[in-house]
């Protein structure tokens, strides 16, 4: 068992695809190791596209990154910069705590 | 007379503590989403492993890895093919699961893997409750909180 319980966060970034690789690059200047790409569907209606004047790619990619908790803000706000809302890659980040771990060592 | 009733009584109490919780516990056992990375030639084992455990819910997605070309071409490795699965698992069982999860990324050749445990905050319906934790009813619990 992980001697690292609590100490790690889950990034979940959900992207245009097509962009998994600047969301990547920016989470590794913050200080990420690495991260798993997943393909995925966006499912936003018509009506919230219109009233939220966005228009919503069906093509999506989630990417999961890993990190210490104390450098979470950091990599989270490294993200939103290069890969937020008002980006091509129109992505929104959050992250979930973690209680335990194994296979990092 | 007296002693048919006591026998009642007991019979009843017995009834009581079956469907009650256990001395020391407030709430059922609590439910953690488990996430496992491994790779895609070996997702079938560890679904398998997993299942294993009392865990009844999985789903498993195609996913790949974000190691750059020139990393793969260092350590020799041909793809970044993998495999997340995401199984809920009941806590009691989680610290058992994951030391034998630990034991086979260790000592499987392309076994390697992380898995990570996030807790359930809450969720709704007994029925669905009752079958993530394999159970026949509720499961109470003295490590719920």
């Amino acid at each position: 068992m992980s001697e690292n319980d609590n100490k790690y966060e889950m990034i979940f970034c959900i992207i245009n695809a097509g962009f998994s690789e600047a969301v990547m690059d920016a989470a590794r200047e913050a200080g990420a190791r690495g991260g798993t790409v997943m393909r995925a569907r966006g499912t936003a209606g018509k009506e919230a596209e219109e009233h939220f004047k966005i228009t919503v790619h069906p093509d999506k990619e989630v990417v999961m990154i890993l990190v210490p908790k104390d450098i979470k803000d950091a990599v989270l706000s490294a993200v939103y910069n290069s890969a937020g809302m008002s980006t091509a890659g129109q992505g929104i980040a959050f992250s979930l705590p973690v209680n335990k771990t194994v296979g990092l060592q | 007379m007296k002693k048919k009733d006591k026998q009642q009584t007991v019979a009843v109490s017995e009834k009581t503590q079956r469907s009650t919780p256990a001395q020391g516990s407030s709430a059922p056992i609590k439910l953690e989403l488990l996430i496992t990375i491994v790779d895609k030639n070996k997702a079938e084992f560890y679904i398998d492993l997993i299942q294993s455990y009392d865990v009844n819910f999985q789903f498993s997605e195609p996913a790949r890895g974000t190691a750059k070309a020139e990393i793969l071409d260092y350590l020799g490795l041909a793809d970044t093919d993998k495999t997340v699965i995401f199984s809920v698992v009941r806590s009691d069982r989680l610290d058992e699961l994951m030391y034998v999860l630990d034991m086979k990324f260790r000592t499987i050749k392309n076994g390697k893997g992380v898995s990570v445990s996030v807790p359930f905050s809450s969720m709704i319906g007994t029925s669905v409750y009752t079958f993530l934790c394999n159970a026949a009813e509720p499961v109470w619990g003295s490590n719920a909180k």
